[in-house]
């Protein structure tokens, strides 16, 4: 679509009709100063192309001159299909017509369809999207504040950007749209989560249908305890009634009567059968006594008998053995005493070759004796030597102690050599006749011969006077006496006084232990043993015995023989005869122990036939029979009492049984008025409450609050899709419409910045900053000039893709660019100039002298004929 | 001369609709509750004017075992004020013999003489010639017939035989319980006045259920009535005269629309042109609408719904036509317009849920309204 004219009649200003003519394909600039009416052109354009005729809001009425009237407004365009006057009327008689040349094409809305149509009507297309304002969306004009708000608007050239984008993604509306969905759902859900908000309508329908069902669940409790109670209180009451009927309480009573005679009857009939079977047993008895004596009287006889011949048999034994055992006892008796001499035959015997014996062993011993006690002596001899030897030749230093005492001696001798050999010497020769005139140390000094003098040495001389002698310093001195004090130490320690003396104990000692070694051999001849040992064996030689009666030892040994062979002898014959006797003996006890027994026995039964008197086999047969009679007689009697008896433990079970049915009625009586009182109680309270009223009421107003709670919940989920719906759409109108204007936008943007790019904000979709040299600046700290340059690449990117899409449309600029410095404004009219290739660009602005380089067609308002 | 009497049943006194919504300045709970009681006062109204002394209920007299103290002073208050007529308090399956025991109790005990509590399955003479012949509901569900005691029960020669009862007919598929509906015949029965049901069935000529006398439920579409019945004598057909008792009308009504229907008009077609205060009306709107009906529709009834005793719109069984029009008022273009094709699209998907395409539905409907709000 292009512009091709455009007729203002009753607009603002315009009272009379003003008309822009020849507007041409490519660039067009209306450059007029201000107040000239650019703005009331912009807006009315946009009017006829958004506003229906049938509408009159306050942007419409904003159009409407001072003075009142109709606006009206012509545009002639061209389409594809040819050249079309579109016309329309607002507020009074409003009208729309589409012509194409005088021919009447549409009107009214078909009209309005026919605009929208040629705008891109498909759904979800661009329409009017070049169709820009710079800036605010309301077409008011007027006082200088609305103008200067609208200035700024439109140099706020970031916003105007971002208009159009929401232009696309539905813009005011859509917002408005989702504000209202988003205030709704937040009456409700808390945002984000979309869990119910505390205080809103949602949560507190789920309180209360909590609440609700709370209440219900109580309340059902409490009627089903009243049921429970009713039930019970029933239960309760009918068992109350069956026990306490008088028909029952009769029956029990009567019961326990009958109970309590038929066990009497029983107990009497008891007593009866009782004595019966004790007069059995008492027959039994007798009959047994009888048979007893009967019993009794046979044995007693019998036994008398018996006995009496056994004891005359037993008396005849006993005179038998007795007799035996004195011929025994005289046998043995002899005997004894013939052992009694036997022994004293051999004791004597014994003695006698003892003492034989003896006196032979001290004949034999005493020699040996005699050499024995000398040996000893000896023996004693040489311990005594032995042990004096021994104590000798602890004395007197050891050899090597003596050795250690030459060395020391010979070390000492070396020393003197060795100072005298260094030591000063004073030889002194005489005058005749002086000898001995010098004195040393008291003593005269020998003449002749040399003298060494290790130390200060005063030598006095007779009628001179004295003379010292002082010899040089040396160390000799010094050794000669540390020898001279080792020595005299050594022989201190063996308390010698003089190397001569202990060469003498030396000798002592070594000899002393020579004798000890001499007298230790002769001892140890002597007595290998020890002393001791010889003394024992001198102990056990006896002492010599003198008896000339005495026989040899072996004639004696002979005696001794002979005795103990006839003391054996005699023994066995003591023996044999004791044995004898004892075996009389135990024979005679047994037949004297049968016969005391026999006798005992006969005078027993004798005593027992004495004590059954005067009775007879016959009379205790009769008695024994008579006895058996009565007895079964008796069992006769108890058989049939017995068989006539009730059962005793049967009528106690029933009396027992009958009782405690009495006693349990009782007990559940006295526990059942209670209950009922309580449950009376109960049902009385919980039925004072209207507790099924309640409930009833309370379910209703639960299924109320549910049926609340699914609507609120079923307006949660509405707005909560249309929420999710306005927002997708929003989103993807977005990610559809914007990346092809990116796109268009990137060689407009290169144009201007070579090389910068636009950084596009992910959430909104608008560019969030200039990219220039890899700097990236955002949109706002932008210079206002170069945010309304951006902004018009944005625009012409939008037309770009419009007309590339076919369904070119026009891009009106109404002072677009405010802050371009020249520079920058060639560029962008060289940008306009490319995109004027294929687009139609109107341009309306008031900077006639910037503007006149920019070419293109000029255009002029002009009154209308 | 005939025998009359009156037979009515499940009075439900002390039901108290909380499942009614009472918006703040409403009191229709109140009122419905009132007009229960009121039931009574029409019933012996009723009793005058035929001539009858006895009113027999058929069971469900009170709504729960255990109605509030006010509730059953009340109500045995009212019955005592009508003069020469004797009630006869059938325990139905709502105040049953066992959960209720202590209602009946006090009924019995400190009730008027004019009013008999039903405690067993005894024959009770109601005058010369005729015979009460009670089943009174001993659990609230027995699952066997209660009325099998009747063909058993004795009854002086020449007394007409009349029975009463609570429970549903084997017929009825609603309750699952059982009387026989000949009952009438297995029992030699002159009338069996039957409870339960609460809209007004004649079963046989013998064999009816009165309906309750002040209806409680969007069902039976009509007022409450109880039953006149006149009997010439023994095994002569019943007269029975229905007296409507009831104030409240339950009313249902379904709006059927179709896409540029004026939806408005149409849902006010269906309005009772008066006595509106005392309707309490669901209006389910069916068939195809545009968002614009839609919205006509709700504000129609908006307008209308608040002169209603209660006003109930029910729009689950309304689809949407979609129509460019409407999709055009939310946007000709853009996301706007594409959220609602979206949401159309889903609305009408073969492929969701039911639940998933009301959804969508209203979605869709709710931003339509919004954007007709923003250019309104």
């Amino acid at each position: 679509m292009k512009l091709r004219a455009i007729t203002l009649t009753n607009v603002r200003r315009f009272t009379d009709p003003v008309r822009i003519d020849g507007i041409a394909d490519g660039l067009n600039v209306l450059s007029e100063p201000n107040e000239t009416g650019k703005s009331t052109l912009f807006d009315a354009l946009h009017a006829v192309f958004f506003k229906p005729h049938g509408s009159s809001d306050k942007e419409i009425k904003a159009l409407r001159p001072h003075a009142g009237g109709a606006p009206e407004i012509a545009v002639e365009i061209e389409t594809g299909e040819g050249r079309f006057t579109l016309s329309k009327r607002w507020l009074s008689r409003p009208t729309a017509t589409v012509h194409r040349g005088d021919r009447l094409i549409a009107q009214s809305d078909e009209a309005e369809a026919w605009i929208a149509g040629i705008l891109g009507g498909a759904p979800g297309g661009p329409s009017g999207l070049i169709w820009v304002r710079q800036g605010l969306t309301t077409l008011a004009e007027g006082s200088g504040k609305e103008e200067r708000q609208a200035l700024e608007a439109r140099r706020d050239l970031m916003s105007s950007v971002g208009d159009e984008v929401e232009a696309m993604t539905g813009g005011r509306r859509m917002d408005a749209a989702l504000a209202r969905v988003r205030e709704d759902l937040a009456r409700y859900a808390t945002t984000g989560r979309g869990s119910p908000r505390t205080g809103g309508p949602w949560k507190a329908a789920l309180d209360e249908v909590a609440r609700l069902e709370a209440d219900h669940a109580a309340l059902s409790e409490t009627a089903r305890d009243l049921h429970t109670a009713l039930d019970e209180r029933k239960r309760a009451r009918a068992e109350l009634r069956a026990l306490e009927a008088p028909d029952a309480v009769a029956a029990r009573s009567k019961r326990l009567d009958t109970a309590r005679a038929a066990h009497q009857a029983a107990l009497r009939h008891a007593e009866t059968v009782e004595a019966a079977a004790q007069k059995v047993g008492m027959s039994r008895l007798a009959v047994t006594a009888a048979n007893r004596r009967l019993d009794d009287f046979r044995a007693a006889r019998d036994e008398a008998q018996a006995a009496g011949a056994e004891a005359t048999r037993a008396a005849q034994a006993l005179a038998e053995r007795r007799a035996k055992l004195e011929q025994a006892q005289a046998t043995r008796d002899m005997a004894e005493a013939a052992l009694q001499q036997a022994q004293q035959t051999l004791t004597a015997a014994q003695e006698t070759r003892r003492r034989a014996e003896r006196a032979q062993a001290a004949r034999d011993g005493a020699e040996r004796r005699r050499e024995l006690a000398e040996r000893i002596a000896q023996a004693d001899a040489a311990r005594d030597a032995m042990e004096q030897a021994g104590a000798e030749a602890r004395i007197g230093p050891d050899a090597k102690a003596l050795h250690r005492l030459e060395a020391l001696a010979g070390a000492l001798a070396s020393a003197r050599a060795a100072r005298d050999a260094a030591a000063t010497q004073i030889v002194a020769t005489y005058d005749a006749g002086a000898e001995g005139r010098i004195l040393l140390e008291g003593a005269a000094l020998p003449g002749g011969r040399a003298l060494p003098l290790p130390r200060a040495t005063r030598l006095t001389i007779a009628g001179v006077g004295t003379l010292e002698i002082r010899p040089g310093g040396s160390d000799a001195g010094d050794s000669v006496e540390s020898a001279e004090s080792a020595l005299r130490e050594a022989l201190d320690r063996i308390a010698a006084p003089s190397l001569e003396a202990a060469r003498a104990a030396a000798a002592t000692r070594d000899a002393a232990t020579r004798r000890h070694a001499e007298a230790q051999a002769r001892l140890t001849a002597l007595a290998p043993d020890g002393i001791d040992a010889l003394r024992e064996a001198l102990a056990r030689i006896p002492d010599a015995e003198e008896d000339s009666d005495l026989p040899d030892p072996t004639a004696a040994e002979a005696a001794e023989r002979q005795a103990r062979s006839d003391h054996d002898t005699a023994r066995l014959a003591h023996d044999l005869a004791a044995e004898r006797l004892s075996g009389a003996r135990s024979a005679a006890a047994g037949t004297e122990a049968a016969h005391g027994a026999a006798q005992a026995r006969a005078a027993r039964a004798a005593e027992a036939v004495a004590r059954l008197g005067d009775v007879s086999d016959e009379a205790l047969v009769q008695e024994m029979r008579s006895a058996a009679e009565a007895l079964a007689a008796a069992e006769a009697v108890h058989a049939d009492r017995l068989r006539a008896a009730p059962d005793l433990g049967t009528t106690a079970a029933e009396l027992s049984r009958a009782d405690s049915i009495a006693e349990t009625a009782q007990a559940e009586i006295a526990r059942l008025k209670p209950q009922i009182a309580r449950l009376e109680e109960r049902i009385a309270r919980s039925s004072g409450e209207a507790v099924e009223e309640r409930l009833a009421e309370t379910a209703q107003a639960l299924e109320a609050a549910r049926a609340d709670l699914a609507r609120i919940e079923h307006e949660v989920a509405v707005l909560t899709r249309l929420d999710a719906a306005l927002d997708a759409a929003r989103g993807a109108a977005r990610e559809r419409y914007f990346a092809p204007v990116a796109q268009e936008l990137r060689p407009l943007l290169q144009l201007l910045w070579p090389e910068a790019d636009l950084a596009w904000e992910q959430d909104t979709l608008l560019p969030r900053a200039l990219i220039r040299a890899g700097q990236e600046e955002t949109v706002d700290i932008l210079s206002g000039g170069t945010q309304e340059q951006l902004a018009l690449l944005v625009r012409l990117a939008f037309a770009r893709m419009l007309s590339k899409a076919g369904r070119p449309a026009p891009v009106i600029l109404d002072d677009a660019l405010v802050f371009t410095d020249d520079d920058r404004i060639e560029r962008m009219f060289t940008a306009l100039h490319r995109q004027a290739g294929d687009l139609q660009i109107l341009v309306l602005t008031c900077r006639q002298r910037a503007f006149r380089e920019l070419g293109g067609r000029l255009l002029h308002l002009e009154r209308a004929g | 001369m005939s025998f009359r009497f009156i037979h009515a049943s499940d009075l439900h006194l002390g039901r108290r609709f909380a499942n009614i919504p009472q918006p703040e300045d409403s009191n229709i709970r109140g009122r419905l509750m009132e007009a229960r009681h009121g039931a009574i006062g029409k019933l012996a109204q009723a009793a005058r004017d035929a001539g009858a002394a006895h009113v027999l209920l058929a069971g469900d007299t009170f709504d729960t075992a255990t109605p509030s103290a006010p509730v059953i002073r009340q109500a045995l208050a009212a019955m005592a004020e009508a003069a020469g007529v004797t009630w006869w308090l059938l325990p139905g399956n709502h105040d049953n013999l066992r959960d209720a025991e202590p209602l009946w109790q006090t009924i019995t005990q400190d009730g008027p003489a004019n009013v008999r509590a039903i405690r067993d399955a005894d024959p009770q003479p109601l005058a010369e010639v005729a015979t009460l012949l009670p089943c009174p509901v001993a659990w609230r569900a027995t699952g066997s017939d209660p009325t099998e005691a009747l063909v058993t029960m004795p009854s002086p020669e020449g007394a007409l035989r009349i029975g009463l009862a609570h429970g549903g007919i084997t017929d009825f598929t609603e309750s699952g319980e059982l009387i026989a509906p000949d009952r009438d015949r297995s029992a030699r029965l002159d009338y069996l006045a039957l409870g339960d049901w609460h809209g007004r069935m004649a079963v046989s000529d013998r064999v009816h259920y009165s309906g309750s006398p002040e209806q409680d439920r969007f069902r039976h579409g009509r007022r409450g009535v109880c039953l006149s019945v006149a009997i010439d004598g023994p095994g002569a057909p019943p007269r029975v005269t229905e007296v409507e008792t009831g104030q409240f009308l339950w009313a249902e009504a379904d709006v059927p629309l179709h896409p540029g229907q004026d939806a408005g008009a149409a849902l006010s077609a269906v309005l009772p042109a008066t006595g509106r205060r005392d309707v309490l009306l669901r209006i389910a709107a069916t068939g195809w609408a545009t968002l614009s009906d839609r919205l006509d529709l709700l504000r129609a009834a908006g307008r209308a719904g608040a002169e209603f005793a209660h006003f109930d719109l029910v729009t689950d069984a309304l689809r949407l036509q979609s129509d460019e029009a409407d999709l055009e008022q939310i946007d000709r273009a853009g996301a706007l317009r594409m959220a609602a094709e979206a949401l159309r699209d889903e609305a009408a998907s073969e492929t969701l849920g039911a639940t998933d395409r009301r959804i969508a539905q209203d979605a869709l409907a709710r931003l339509h309204a919004y954007v007709s709000e923003g250019t309104a």
